[in-house]
C-alpha cells in the first residue's frame, strides 16, 4: 500500500492510532523516514535543508519550492546528492502525494496563507518563526490547527530546543535564580541586515526584512526568540509593552526600524521586567541574553551557558576559610560556572530531531502553535507600540488560547 | 607574642591557574605579597609541569625519545612520586599518561574506548620503572613512555604558595588551588582556620551545604573524586582515575577522599592512590600510617552512599 494512502486512511478509523500506522511501515522499506517539502529557499531555507541532510535516518528532502529561479538553483548545488523536484508554485508542491512533512520558510506576510493551504493539504508543519504576520492570523491559525488534530505543527523557535535552555528553564523552575526580576535580551550587528540584490527589480523580494508589508522587523527576526523563551520557561506573556526605536543607522529607504527597544512587564509568580533590544549599529554585545534573580544571573549565548551566583551568597560560605572538593572545571575568569560540559549544537539540529518524535508519536511539540502565537501576539504588540509609540496592553481574550 | 588585633589586617588574592582558580588567604600588617607575585609563581609551575602548555618541560620530556634535564619543581614532583608509588604497592604511578589520554580523560576526546588488546599494548608502556633521575636527568625507557603529574601537582602549588607567604614572613595563611589547601596559623582573635568539605551533588550551580567543617592546624586537606569528572559509556559511568596497574577505570567503591597530610604534595600524592586502592585497602592502610587523617564517602555493596573517617580526622571535626 502506497504510504499516503495508508495514513489518509487510518485518519479515518476510529482509534486507529498514529504510533500503530508508523509501526507497520516499519517494515517498510522507507520505514520512519519522514518525505519533507521545503517551500521557501532563501538562507533559512538553504540552512534546514542542510541540517535535514545530516538526519538521514529521519528525513528526506523530496521537494523544494522557491519562486526565485535562482534560489531553486543554489539550493540544488548545495545538495549535491539530493534528488528532489523543484517547484515555484508552493500548491503544486503540497499537492505532491509523497509529501509527509512541509518546512516554510518564507517571508512573514505570507507565512500564514501557506501554512493554511498546507494544513489543508493533509501535511504535518513546521512553520518558521515568527508565527504569523499579525494577531488575527495568529488566532486563526490556532482554530485551523485544533480542527486538525492528526496533523504536527512545530513553530521555529529552534533555540529552545537546545538541552542547554531546557536545562536553564529546569533551573528557573527549580528556584537556583531565586525571585526572578530583570531579563536582559539583545541581538546586535553593525551592518545593514541586507541581502545581495541580482537585480533591483528584486529588492522588496529579497530584502523582505526592510519593508513593513512583508516584516514585522527585528522583533519578529531576531528577539522573538527570547520572548518566546520566556513565555515558554516561566509559561507567562507580558501584560504591558512599552517601546521606543527609529531608523538611525541605515538611511537607505528601509521602513522597519533599525534600531529598537521594547519593555514588558510581566506579573505572576515572578513579577518581572524584560528588555529586549536590537540594533544594527553596534555589535560589540552582539547576542545577549540574561535572566537575573535574587540568588544569580543566567548570561546566555545560543550554545552556551553560564551561573553566576550572586556574591552575597558566595560571601555566606566565609565561615570557614577555605573549601576541599574534587577540582571544579571553571571556564571564565569572572567565576561564572558553565550551565553544561559542552558547547550545544545548532538549534535547528535539536528542533528537528523534536519534530521528528512529535510527528511519529503524534504529540504536541514544545513549540507549537499555542505558544507561537502568544509570541506572534508579543511581537506583534511590541511592533504596535514602537511603530504606534503608545503602551500597549495585552488583551483578555489572547488568555484564551 | 601576639600582634594588636588593630594591625593585623586579612588579605585576600584571588586569581586563576591550572584550569581552575585560586585563592590565597593571609593575616599580616600589610599586602607583602601581591597577586603579581602568586601569578608569576603559578607561571613558573606551569612552564615546569603543565600538560596544557606546548612548550612546558613536562610536555617536552613526553615527546622527547629518552628524557631530558628538568628543573627543581619537577624534581620535587618526580621524587614524591616514586615514594608515593612505592609506598601504595604501585596504585599511584605518573607514567598512567598514555592510558588516562586512551580513556578519553587527556586533553582529546576520544570517539570509542580501548579494547583489551590496546590496553595490553599501552600497558608495556606504563610502570614505575619505565623512568629514572640521575643528577638532573629524566630518563624514559622508550618514546611511547609519557607522565602525568596533575594528580600531585596542585597539591604541591598550594605548599609553593605557602612557601612564597612564609618568605615573606607570614605566618598565618591559607591557600587553596582547585580545591586543594595548606594552612598554617590561625585568626588574630586565636580562631583556628577552618575549611568545609563540599557535598558531592555533582551540581556546580546550586551546591548542597558543606558536609562537614574540620580545623586542621599546621596542614594541608586535599580532595579527590570521582564525582565531578567522568565519561558515559553504555549507560555507565568511567571514572577519570585509572588503576596503572589493570589500565581500566577504577571500578572501586570510593566515591570521595578527602586527606589531611603535613603538606600539600603528600595529601595530593595519595588521595588519587586511595580511590584506586577501594575503602577496605584504604582503611588497612591509613591504620598503618598515622601521620594521614581522611574523610571516605563511598558506596555500599548495596547502592547506598555512607561515608567513615579515621580517628584522627573525627579530631579536627569541629562541626
Amino acid at each position: 500500500m502506497e504510504r499516503r494512502t495508508f495514513v489518509k486512511s487510518a485518519g479515518l478509523l476510529a482509534g486507529a492510532s498514529f504510533l500503530n500506522t508508523t509501526n507497520v511501515f516499519a517494515e517498510d522499506d522507507a520505514a520512519g523516514i519522514i518525505r519533507i517539502g521545503v517551500i521557501g529557499c532563501g538562507d533559512r531555507g538553504k540552512g534546514i535543508i542542510q541540517v535535514l541532510n545530516q538526519l538521514p535516518g529521519k528525513f528526506k528532502v523530496i521537494a523544494v519550492c522557491d519562486v526565485l529561479d535562482f534560489r531553486l538553483d543554489e539550493t540544488k548545488k548545495e545538495s549535491k546528492d539530493a534528488n528532489f523536484t523543484t517547484y515555484k508554485d508552493h500548491r503544486r508542491l503540497l499537492d505532491n502525494k509523497d509529501v509527509d512533512a512541509v518546512v516554510v520558510a518564507v517571508p512573514l506576510n505570507m507565512h500564514y496563507a501557506i501554512a493554511v493551504d498546507t494544513l489543508n493539504a493533509n501535511k504535518h508543519l513546521y512553520l518558521e518563526k515568527t508565527m504569523t504576520y499579525d494577531i488575527p492570523q495568529a488566532l486563526e491559525l490556532v482554530k485551523l490547527v485544533k480542527s486538525k488534530p492528526k496533523q504536527v505543527v512545530q513553530v521555529g523557535h529552534q533555540y529552545r530546543y537546545s538541552p542547554l535552555y531546557y536545562r536553564v528553564k529546569e533551573m528557573i523552575n527549580k528556584g537556583y535564580l531565586g525571585d526572578i526580576n530583570q531579563i536582559d535580551c539583545r541581538w546586535d550587528r553593525n551592518g545593514n541586515w541586507r541581502r545581495p540584490v541580482p537585480s533591483p527589480a528584486l529588492e522588496r523580494q529579497i530584502n523582505w526584512r526592510m519593508y513593513k508589508q512583508y516584516s514585522g522587523g527585528l522583533m519578529a527576526e531576531l528577539l522573538s526568540h527570547q520572548i518566546d523563551f520566556i513565555n515558554w520557561a516561566f509559561d507567562t506573556h507580558p501584560q504591558q509593552i512599552f517601546a521606543t526605536g527609529g531608523i538611525d543607522t541605515f538611511k537607505d529607504g528601509r521602513e522597519t526600524f533599525d534600531n529598537v527597544q521594547v519593555m514588558f512587564r510581566y506579573e505572576g509568580q515572578h513579577s518581572m521586567v524584560g528588555n529586549f533590544g536590537a540594533t544594527c549599529g553596534n555589535a560589540h554585545d552582539g547576542y545577549l541574553f540574561k535572566i537575573k534573580g535574587t540568588l544569580g544571573t543566567i548570561s546566555l549565548l545560543t550554545d552556551e551557558g553560564k551561573f553566576f551566583p550572586e556574591k552575597k551568597l558566595l560571601s555566606d560560605k566565609t565561615l570557614v576559610d577555605g573549601v576541599t572538593g574534587a577540582t571544579r572545571i571553571v571556564w571564565n575568569k569572572e567565576g561564572g560556572s558553565p550551565i553544561l560540559p559542552e558547547k550545544t549544537k545548532d538549534g535547528t539540529w535539536y528542533a528537528f530531531n523534536e519534530f521528528y518524535k512529535s510527528v511519529q508519536n503524534k504529540t504536541l511539540p514544545d513549540s507549537n502553535v499555542f505558544t507561537g502565537a502568544r509570541t506572534a501576539i508579543c511581537v506583534h504588540s511590541a511592533n504596535a507600540a514602537l511603530y504606534g509609540k503608545m503602551p500597549v496592553t495585552w488583551k483578555p481574550e489572547y488568555d484564551k488560547l | 607574642m601576639r600582634y594588636p588585633l588593630a594591625e593585623v589586617k586579612r588579605f585576600e588574592i584571588n586569581g586563576y591557574a591550572q584550569g581552575t582558580t585560586y585563592k590565597v588567604t593571609y593575616y599580616a600588617a600589610d599586602s607583602i605579597v601581591t597577586q603579581q607575585q602568586t601569578d608569576s609563581l603559578l607561571a613558573a609551575v606551569d612552564r615546569s609541569v603543565s600538560l596544557y602548555s606546548p612548550t612546558s618541560l613536562i610536555t617536552k620530556f613526553n615527546h622527547s625519545a629518552k628524557g631530558i634535564i628538568i628543573d627543581k619543581t619537577f624534581m620535587v614532583l618526580i621524587k614524591k612520586a616514586q615514594e608515593i608509588n612505592r609506598a601504595t604497592g604501585g596504585l599511584v604511578d605518573i607514567t598512567v599518561k598514555p592510558l588516562v589520554a586512551a580513556w578519553g580523560f587527556g586533553a582529546k576526546k576520544v570517539t570509542e574506548f580501548p579494547d583489551s588488546a590496546k590496553v595490553r599494548e599501552i600497558l608495556k608502556h606504563v610502570g614505575p620503572d619505565k623512568i629514572w633521575l640521575s643528577g638532573n636527568f629524566l630518563h624514559k625507557k622508550d618514546p611511547q613512555v609519557q607522565i602525568d603529574l596533575n594528580g600531585i601537582a596542585q597539591g604541591y602549588t598550594a605548599d609553593l604558595l605557602a612557601e612564597l607567604l612564609e618568605k615573606h614572613g607570614i605566618k598565618n595563611y591559607v591557600t587553596e588551588i582547585g580545591g586543594e589547601l595548606r594552612i598554617r596559623g590561625h585568626k588574630p582573635d586565636g580562631e583556628p582556620f577552618k575549611i568545609g568539605i563540599e557535598a558531592i551533588d555533582d551540581n556546580d550551580i546550586n551546591p548542597s551545604p558543606l558536609l562537614k567543617i574540620i580545623a586542621p592546624g599546621d596542614r594541608a586537606v586535599t580532595t579527590s573524586g570521582n564525582y565531578r569528572k567522568h565519561l558515559q559509556a553504555n549507560g555507565r559511568q568511567i571514572s577519570h582515575i585509572i588503576d596503572p596497574k589493570t589500565g581500566y577505570p577504577t571500578q572501586k567503591d570510593i566515591i570521595s577522599v578527602t586527606v589531611v597530610a603535613k603538606d600539600g604534595i603528600t595529601a595530593d600524592g595519595f588521595d588519587n592512590g586511595f580511590v584506586t586502592m577501594g575503602l577496605r585497602q584504604t582503611l588497612d592502610f591509613l591504620s598503618k600510617n598515622g601521620n594521614l587523617a581522611a574523610y571516605i564517602i563511598y558506596k555500599k555493596a548495596n547502592g547506598a552512599v555512607a561515608d567513615t573517617a579515621t580517628a584522627n580526622f573525627k579530631t579536627l571535626e569541629v562541626k
